[in-house]
């Protein structure tokens, strides 16, 4: 289980931003928290997974995109907010993770 | 009192133009946008030239698909959004005044183009990028649509195939609005290599402009195209409703195969003659008032002789005093897109009262005597004018397009 600093939520946060900016052509002082990832911004479900195999790499992340795929199903996520907070969920337990809806 | 199906929006992307001003402009003029490719090194291949989609495409298309999307798309399908959204446009829709499951998309599909000049394909857009359904998906996801969505493949048909069962839909009440055309291009070593060894392709390099010669004693066979047509469809009643500019009415049509062989079509046109029947029948039209037929006409040895059987056969006498013309000797053959692009063409001829010319009509086929329309377009009151489309493996469409009055 990795400790979330301060730093990595703050990283995390600037990756998920600029990455939706990128992505789909957004201004980044236009996305928030409360942005929908698909009505707001046009965004699709792939874009998690891509997040997810970025965040792979740059933590060395031990995890299965079907456990990512059975949390999710029981937490959908709608918003930036909900991603990044996911994906800190994600870096904190990595295959653990379903252990937290027990 | 049957449905009465109009055309009130079109859009177009071809080798003469991205916006149906230059098309029509360039048509008339008698332009031809076959060049030598450019999209990939083809001095191996026996065939060296098509009607590409000039390069400043990529650049205006950035204004109609956002990045991702376009990432997640050929440039085949790219092409299919970008003339669907100028249809649309040009149709005045506001599709959140629409009832969304009432709109329907139906795209004529034979290649996706993810063909080896296919650039920047991750491992991760390959599936998007070869599925067969993704112009409709693309469309539907566009504007969020809920009827049905589908593609149709009848090879070079396919997209007459696919207006035609927009059309019938709207006479079953199934939908209220159909986006339907077609989109394609085989200009790749795979497709043009796989031609050649069916002595299908024109091979007459040089110059490009004058290798597609439809209905003349040098043609050598059909020279590929690439583009995108797309068409709104909807019934007459609701096209009134909502104010919208009416082009046309599409008046029926007719869908026939032919049994017979994989390539080659039915030995004198019967097939052809069958289908442009069943299509004069299924308009309500008498035969008499047909006054224009825009031909499948491909360049090619026995297309173009039995198609001009099949316009004799159909209208006996009368066939040599009605102009025959083929818009492949000016963009080639776009294949799946064919059929829509033709349609188009019809209608703006429909529209204008011009015939667009079979260009390179230099040295006529004593056997193949209508009147082609040769080399120079034609201004001439035009009420109700065919299109015809045919694909390997004998899958025939006639569409009959008939003037709008107050048009």
């Amino acid at each position: 289980m990795a400790k979330i600093t301060e730093k990595t939520r703050n990283e995390v946060r600037e990756i998920v931003f600029a990455f939706f900016a990128e992505e789909c052509e957004a201004e980044l002082s236009k996305i928030t928290d409360n942005t929908n990832i698909i009505r707001d911004l046009d965004g699709d479900s792939l874009m998690f997974l891509e997040l997810i195999e970025i965040f792979k790499k740059k933590y060395n992340l031990d995890i299965e995109l079907k456990t990512i795929g059975k949390y999710a199903v029981k937490h959908p996520v709608d918003t930036i907010g909900q991603l990044i907070e996911m994906q800190m969920l994600i870096i904190e337990h990595e295959n653990r993770l379903l252990e937290l809806d027990k | 009192m049957a449905v009465k199906v109009v055309i009130s929006g079109m859009g177009i992307v071809s080798s003469l133009g991205y916006d149906l001003e230059t098309f029509w402009k360039n048509l008339i003029e008698g332009k031809s946008g076959v060049k030598k490719i450019t999209l990939f090194d083809a001095s191996a291949c026996a065939t060296q030239i098509a009607a590409e989609v000039c390069k400043e495409f990529e650049e205006y298309s950035k204004s109609l698909v956002k990045k991702r999307a376009a990432g997640q798309m050929t440039r085949v399908t790219r092409m299919c959004l970008v003339a669907a959204k100028q249809a649309v446009t040009l149709s005045a829709l506001d599709f959140e005044k629409e009832n969304k499951s009432r709109c329907a998309v139906i795209m004529g599909v034979v290649n996706t183009g993810n063909s080896s000049v296919e650039k920047d394909t991750s491992l991760q857009n390959t599936v998007f990028k070869s599925m067969t359904n993704s112009m409709p998906a693309w469309i539907s996801l566009e504007y969020q649509l809920l009827g049905p969505s589908f593609a149709i493949n009848t090879a070079c048909a396919s997209s007459a195939y696919a207006i035609a069962m927009g059309m019938q839909m709207i006479r079953n009440n199934m939908a209220d609005i159909v986006i339907t055309g077609g989109s394609d291009s085989i200009i790749n070593p795979e497709e043009i290599n796989g031609f050649n060894a069916l002595y299908a392709l024109s091979v007459a390099n040089d110059p490009p402009e004058a290798a597609s010669r439809p209905f003349t004693s040098k043609r050598d066979g059909f020279v590929i195209g690439e583009g995108a047509g797309v068409l709104i469809l909807e019934s007459e009643e609701h096209a009134l409703k909502r104010g919208a500019p009416i082009h046309c009415e599409l008046a029926g049509y007719a869908l026939t195969s032919e049994g017979y062989n994989i390539m080659a079509p039915m030995r004198d046109g019967e097939g052809m003659a069958a289908t442009m029947e069943k299509a004069i029948t299924d308009s309500g039209i008498d035969k008499s008032e047909v006054d224009y037929i825009n031909a499948h006409g491909t360049s090619t040895e026995l297309n173009d002789r039995y198609e001009t059987m099949a316009v004799k056969k159909v209208f006996g006498e009368r066939a040599y005093r009605i102009p025959v013309s083929s818009s492949k000797s000016m963009i080639g053959h776009t294949i799946g897109a064919a059929g829509a692009i033709e349609s188009i063409i019809t209608v703006l001829s429909l529209k204008n009262n011009m015939l667009t010319p079979t260009i390179n009509y230099t040295d006529p086929d004593p056997e193949l005597d209508l009147d082609y329309v040769p080399n120079v377009c034609r201004q001439k009151e035009i009420h109700v004018a065919l299109s015809n489309s045919f694909g390997f493996g004998g899958h025939n469409a006639t569409l009959v397009f008939k003037k709008y009055p107050g048009i």
